[in-house]
């Protein structure tokens, strides 16, 4: 339960994250897809055929809005609350260079920056709160 | 008798002329203040941008496009031709005898003091131009240490952070590409496509910057000059020049001394009908070299 509570809220930070960035142009755009991709791992109601499909789509736009934000001269040294946070955790933002970098799936290489590992999901224990 | 009058000044309008020759050296300021040529250089961005050397030519080509640098200009011709005419009174002055030897001297020393008008006033072109030079120099530095102080050191921190992910990011971009292109939809982006081909024409044109002869900003390099190590010879440049034109300047004052002397000489001599001297000079140029034009009556 704690696990699921979560993946929600990191889910639900991904997708809210976008209004705080709105003047930040391509470092938005990055934001919204990749809360997107979450969104579309993370969500129950699809059947895996949907899944892989908004997946390898976000995922390859993600590619691209990555490298943009990147190159991106007019982000260099634009010191917003924004911009720090995004450059603060690499893996977290750049989400589909960082899991091939470490030679992981996207879901787990998210996983494991948020702090859930297959080690701490089985010390898990269902309970109330 | 009437050509007498005209061409021997009397003693009293020698002595005239002496007095007035005192006010003459306040003369050249207020042409230059009703004439006013100016150059009012910006320190704009651009100026910034550009490497130390071409900084200078930028400056300089700027300068020869405003109406001080004409002034300045027109004031250097004056006084070649204001020179060579002395000169020529003098050698003339050499072969004649008598009144025309008299009428001479009178002209040559009125001659010397239009020189020395010519000269006044071409050292205050020349010392504007230098302070202005100096103002530009000064305000580009202000406006780099503004830049540099402008970096806190979050935004280094921030900075640093950029260039490290970036750094990660070529790393990696060609493996992310291998990886995911090579199953699912296989085909690059659009993006991908574009900027491939402008990173190769940006990667041509850069390399035809570095072997561009007027390029000589890895010199600059080698040297470990920086920027402002560059503005500073330049404010030192410029500085050197006003020295100089201060000690023109006290050339100028004796020049005019020796100016009004002669003409005191010249009117004790026509008054006293003992008109003589012994005239003689090299042709010379610039400042210096026409004291000889001076030393001598």
């Amino acid at each position: 339960m704690k696990i699921r509570t979560l993946i929600v809220s990191a889910a639900a930070c991904a997708m809210i994250l976008p209004l705080a960035v709105a003047k930040a142009g391509s470092l938005e755009n990055l934001e919204r897809e990749r809360a997107m991709l979450m969104q579309a791992m993370l969500s129950a109601d699809l059947s895996p055929k949907e899944r892989q499909g908004k997946v390898t789509l976000s995922r390859n736009r993600l590619i691209d809005l990555e490298r943009m934000v990147l190159r991106d001269k007019k982000l260099v040294g634009h010191n917003t609350p924004a911009v720090r946070a995004a450059f603060e955790n690499y893996d977290l933002t750049f989400l589909v260079h960082a899991a091939v970098e470490r030679d992981r799936a996207l879901l787990d290489h998210w996983m494991h920056q948020v702090g859930v590992s297959t080690q701490s999901l089985m010390n898990a224990r269902m309970g109330r709160r | 008798m009437t050509r007498q009058h005209i061409l021997i000044p009397s003693k009293a309008a020698l002595c005239a002329l002496t007095a007035a020759w005192g006010l003459g050296l306040a003369g050249p300021a207020l042409a230059a203040t009703e004439a006013a040529p100016n150059w009012a250089p910006a320190s704009s961005e651009r100026l910034i941008k550009l490497p130390g050397s071409y900084l200078k030519k930028a400056v300089d080509r700027d300068f020869a496009k405003s109406g001080l640098a004409q002034a300045l200009q027109e004031a250097e011709t004056a006084l070649r031709l204001k020179h060579q005419s002395l000169q020529d009174i003098q050698e003339a002055m050499e072969r004649a005898d008598g009144q025309v030897r008299v009428d001479l001297r009178h002209r040559f020393l009125a001659e010397k003091r239009a020189y020395l008008d010519l000269v006044a006033r071409q050292q205050q072109l020349r010392r504007k131009r230098a302070r202005t030079k100096i103002r530009l120099y000064e305000r580009l530095m202000r406006k780099l240490g503004f830049k540099r102080s402008a970096m806190t050191p979050q935004k280094v921190a921030l900075v640093q952070k950029q260039q490290a992910a970036l750094q990660r990011l070529n790393a990696t971009s060609t493996r992310v590409d291998t990886k995911l292109f090579r199953s699912s939809m296989g085909k690059e982006s659009k993006y991908a496509a574009a900027y491939a081909v402008n990173l190769a024409a940006i990667e041509r044109l850069n390399a035809a910057i570095k072997a561009h002869p007027m390029n000589d900003e890895a010199k600059f390099d080698t040297a470990g000059m920086t920027k402002e190590d560059h503005l500073r010879g330049l404010v030192a440049a410029a500085e050197a020049e006003l020295a100089n034109l201060d000690q023109e300047a006290g050339i100028l004052g004796l020049m005019a001394k020796l100016v009004s002397l002669d003409a005191l000489a010249l009117s004790d001599d026509v008054a006293g009908d003992n008109a003589e001297g012994d005239e003689d000079g090299a042709p010379n140029q610039g400042l210096t070299r026409a004291v000889d034009l001076f030393v001598t009556r």
